[in-house]
């Protein structure tokens, strides 16, 4: 591979805070895989933004033939482009609107955990001692949780909200990214420029978001990057076993509903099909975009 | 000879960097030969090629490498891939710089010895496990330690076993890459007198691939001294290091303490090697020579004998060696850098 | 040795953790305490004996080591719904999940660490180009999902496979092992372990590629090579041996982990297994179920994190054989 004899990155001095945005908004123009990650997600942004053009009809509308019949499991056609449910609702619809919460659970987790995740590994690393023995072990504590149950019982008990799933998925993936920032932290913590940086008499507030948080910036963005894609799934999936939000359209509650009203002997495809391949184009756009920035920022920690 | 480099090309791609092209010629035209049962040192800064040239002899290069030209001659056979595959190890066989890399750390050393004595060499188990015992003995090392794991061995304890692995199937030539440059000094030279008596007692013929040409000068017979992919100057390590000929061999004798006399002060050769991708038109020392002239800048120098017909040196000078290697010892000489350096 | 009790305590440490993050969890559930514990459909005096058994009546702190104590002794209380004790359903159920995820586990694995060493060799190559990015694809699909469209495909449309459940109706068999062990019972299994690999193969597939080729660029591959080794013993003996580690490491994290993750696959082929049991107690409100099932899961992956940690020692001697002065 040619890509071995180039140097990975060489030794960093402190990077400004625009310099890392430049770069991380950069990246993605160099990498395929980054490239196409973003490109789906752009496509997806824009069918949430424009779901009432897209589909104007409201999603959980009834819809009804001309003869007036109830247009229950209508194949895919110019009509119904995905064909209607067994309630008679429209399934592209559906798939349309869904994409809103999809992305509004994807983002709102990614926000949480990236900075949680980040300030957490930030202080932790930086500081050590005992705040960070008391911050690593609640992070060990966290990542014992077994994930989907604990998703499970907290919505269960809780209420099947959008906004205790993404609470649950949040608790659960935050310590993830600050291990491997505080790690991070451990080693620029070291570097000349941060020596030097103590030596002039900056302060370690200071020392810490303008010095070594940029360098780690895209770390952050690696670990949203990936939380997008967990707490969609977990969405779904929450979704699918009954716990979800039942007010509002989502990809897995399409999926639930598919599977209750048996679309599956039916064989209609149409019907749970796209659902699944929309979260599997979210969340690997997650990957790709994730995959790219390691190759970049980070080369060391591929295949960890 | 034992063995014969000639005209030895090695070429890396890489993306195409500022200076274009995209091909590294990290040894471009070599020539140099080994004299059966002689310490032939391959002496130069890193990136001068010479690992890259014995690694190529033992044909692993990395991905990215190509041998795009030359001869390697080994007992008057001229090898490619297929008659360098059959006499790897059992021939000729390679101790690593970094013995720790080098050992697969989730076996023994001793399992590690055994797979080459079985693996490559006709011994069978009962055999191989005496032999492995042997090899320990002759390397200094304590029989029980075979069923050690690398990690478990001191730095000097692995480089000895690496040694012994090395010696495993009885080779003629031994290529050693920086065999003692991750040790303390004292190790260094228990190596290095190790590496000396067994070369006398199995009549091995050694290459020993350093950048220190002190080491050169406590164990070789000949050295051969390498500048940007190119050999430049080589003969007998007593000619050599006591009357170089070449100005780039008169600053590294400047720039190492010498074990033999009371070291003068340290002068390091200002500037870097050229870029290999792009080197420089004529002498590629020129941008760094305090002696450069006009002319060296332009057409190649051949590497020539001297008098002597064992010592040739690569350098237009090279009629007023003399005069130049008296004016190198003053550091002055060296802080005035090139005029030519930035032509 | 020290090692192994070190490991031991840790993750003893952490599965108490868990319990106590669940102990506090159920307390400060809406509602009543007690409602955690007491169905309103037992009498007066079971009410009672349940508010004993428990110390609800005395204050957290102590409730919260009799809670302990009671655990140890493998007491979880009564199951609302089924009127019978915790702990004898979940180790009916228990093993309906362990060998859904061991088998499926053992195939994922086998089939990532050999495709995974194989597409490494073809680095460069359009299968790797191919290939790469639709075992990501898998990895991204929810396991639910995977499991629908092959319950479509190869049960409702080819009939190939039962549709869900662990028998078919009417099947008697003398006992548990029986059961397991009948052509009836793997061919219940069959759907939900295609499912469950089709999932996890993605982990060690990709965890072995690039450790393979990490490896293959390590110095005493390059020896190995130098040494004249044929090509098979050096990426075998050498190389994938190496690469090895982590995924097996990653396989014993993945029994824990993926029996957390079985509660949709269990859901989607009722297979009657914990996962399943947890939502099922989760929907109808039944805490003690609910809080015996998710202890059960942590228990396992507490398990298997120990078991990581000393395979771990077994395989890589830099662990388990210290450094000889």
């Amino acid at each position: 591979m040619a890509e071995r004899a180039e140097p990975a990155i060489p030794t960093r001095s402190s990077w400004s805070l625009l310099g890392v945005l430049r770069r991380i908004v950069a990246m993605p123009l160099h990498d395929p895989f980054a490239f196409t990650g973003l490109v789906i997600y752009v496509l997806f942004a824009l069918v949430a933004l424009f779901a009432d053009q897209l589909a104007p009809a409201d999603p959980l509308e009834i819809l009804f033939t001309k003869t007036g019949k109830l247009a229950a499991n209508v194949a895919p056609g110019a009509e119904f482009l995905l064909g209607t449910t067994n309630l008679g609702r429209d399934i592209y619809g559906e798939l349309v609107h869904g994409t809103r919460s999809a992305l509004a659970v994807g983002l709102s987790a990614a926000i949480i955990v990236a900075i949680v995740g980040t300030v957490v590994g930030l202080v932790a690393g930086y500081f050590g001692g005992t705040t960070d023995a008391i911050l690593m072990r609640i992070a060990d504590m966290a990542l014992s949780l077994p994930f989907l149950p604990f998703v499970i019982v907290l919505t269960g008990f809780l209420g099947a909200s959008t906004s205790n799933i993404v609470l649950a998925v949040a608790l659960l993936l935050w310590p993830n990214s600050a291990r491997v920032i505080r790690s991070q932290v451990l080693t620029l913590r070291e570097r000349a420029y941060v020596e030097a940086a103590r030596v002039t008499g900056a302060s370690q507030w200071r020392i810490l978001f303008v010095h070594i948080a940029p360098n780690i910036l895209p770390l952050s963005f690696v670990y949203a990057a990936i939380a997008i894609g967990w707490a969609i799934i977990t969405e779904a999936s929450v979704s699918f076993l009954g716990f979800g939000d039942s007010t509002s359209v989502s990809w897995g509650m399409m999926l639930q509903d598919a599977f209750s009203s048996q679309a599956l002997s039916r064989g209609q495809y149409a019907w749970f099909v796209p659902p699944g391949l929309c979260i599997i184009l979210v969340v690997v756009a997650g990957f790709f975009i994730s995959r790219g920035y390691e190759e970049v920022f980070m080369p060391r920690l591929r295949g960890r | 000879m034992i063995l014969e480099v000639d005209d030895l090309q090695i070429h890396y791609s890489t993306r195409a960097g500022p200076s274009g092209s995209g091909v590294v010629r990290a040894v471009d035209g070599a020539s140099f030969a080994v004299p059966e049962g002689r310490i032939v040192g391959l002496v130069g800064e890193s990136g001068c090629g010479k690992t890259t040239a014995v690694r190529a002899i033992m044909g692993v290069l990395a991905e990215n490498g190509r041998r795009a030209g030359g001869r390697v001659v080994f007992k008057q056979q001229a090898l490619d891939e297929a008659a360098t595959k059959k006499l790897l190890w059992r021939d000729i066989a390679y101790v690593p710089q970094s013995a720790m890399s080098s050992l697969d750390p989730v076996y023994t050393v001793g399992a590690q010895l055994v797979e080459v004595l079985t693996k490559r060499g006709n011994a069978t188990g009962r055999a191989a496990r005496a032999r492995a015992v042997e090899l320990f003995d002759l390397v200094g090392l304590s029989e029980n330690r075979l069923r050690d794991y690398p990690h478990q061995f001191s730095g000097g304890m692995r480089q000895r076993a690496a040694i012994a692995i090395a010696l495993a199937l009885e080779p003629s030539l031994l290529l050693a890459d920086e065999p003692v440059t991750a040790l303390d000094v004292i190790v260094q030279r228990q190596i290095l007198d190790m590496l000396r008596e067994l070369q006398q007692r199995l009549r091995l013929s050694i290459v020993l691939v350093t950048h220190d040409i002190s080491v050169v000068a406590y164990l070789c017979d000949d050295v051969v001294v390498m500048y940007a992919g190119q050999v430049i100057e080589s003969g007998p390590v007593r000619d050599v290091l006591a009357r170089p000929r070449h100005p780039y061999t008169m600053g590294l004798r400047n720039a190492f303490p010498d074990l033999l006399s009371d070291a003068l002060e340290l002068v390091p050769i200002s500037g870097s090697p050229p870029d290999l991708a792009d080197p420089p038109p004529g002498c590629r020392f020129a941008p760094r020579c305090p002696f450069a002239l006009a002319a060296c800048t332009t057409g190649t120098v051949a590497i020539a004998s001297g008098s002597d017909r064992t010592h040739r040196s690569a350098c237009l000078r090279d009629g007023e060696a003399d005069q130049l290697r008296k004016a190198a010892l003053d550091p002055e000489t060296w802080l005035r850098s090139s005029s030519f350096a930035t032509s | 040795m020290r090692l192994v009790v070190e490991r031991f305590a840790h993750n003893a440490l952490a599965l108490l953790a868990v319990t106590t993050i669940l102990f506090f969890m159920f307390r400060l559930m809406p509602g009543t305490p007690l409602a955690a514990y007491i169905n309103e459909n037992l009498n007066a005096d079971q009410q009672q004996a349940v508010l004993e058994q428990f110390g609800l009546d005395k204050p957290m702190w102590q409730q919260y080591f009799i809670y302990l104590g009671n655990l140890a002794q493998g007491e979880l209380g009564l199951s609302f719904f089924q009127r019978r004790p915790v702990l004898t359903i979940l180790l009916e159920v228990l093993p309906n999940s362990l060998i859904l995820t061991l088998v499926s586990l053992i195939i994922a694995y086998a089939f990532g660490v050999l495709a995974g060493a194989w597409l490494a060799w073809k680095r460069g190559s359009w299968i790797e180009r191919v290939a790469v990015p639709a075992v990501l694809a898998t990895r991204a699909a929810p396991e639910f999902w995977i499991g629908m469209v092959l319950l479509a495909l190869l049960s409702f449309n080819a009939g190939w496979f039962p549709s869900g459940g662990a028998s078919s109706p009417g099947m008697a068999y003398t006992n548990a092992f029986q059961r397991m062990a009948s052509w009836d019972y793997l061919h219940h299994l069959a759907l939900p372990v295609l499912t469950l690999a089709l999932y996890l193969q993605g982990l060690p597939l990709l965890l072995m590629r690039s450790n393979m080729l990490e490896v293959m660029h390590e110095e005493f591959v390059t020896m190995a090579r130098m040494k004249g080794f044929s090509e098979w013993r050096i990426v075998i003996r050498h190389a994938a041996r190496n690469a090895l580690l982590p995924v097996v490491t990653a396989f014993a994290l993945g029994v824990g982990l993926s029996m957390g993750g079985n509660v949709v696959v269990e859901t989607v082929f009722s297979w009657p297994g914990i996962g399943r049991l947890l939502v099922q107690a989760v929907s109808v409100l039944d805490y003690p179920l609910a809080q015996g099932a998710f202890l059960m899961i942590a228990l396992v992956l507490a398990v298997m994190n120990f078991v990581a940690d000393l395979l771990y020692m077994v395989l890589d001697p830099r662990v388990s054989h210290g450094r000889k002065s």
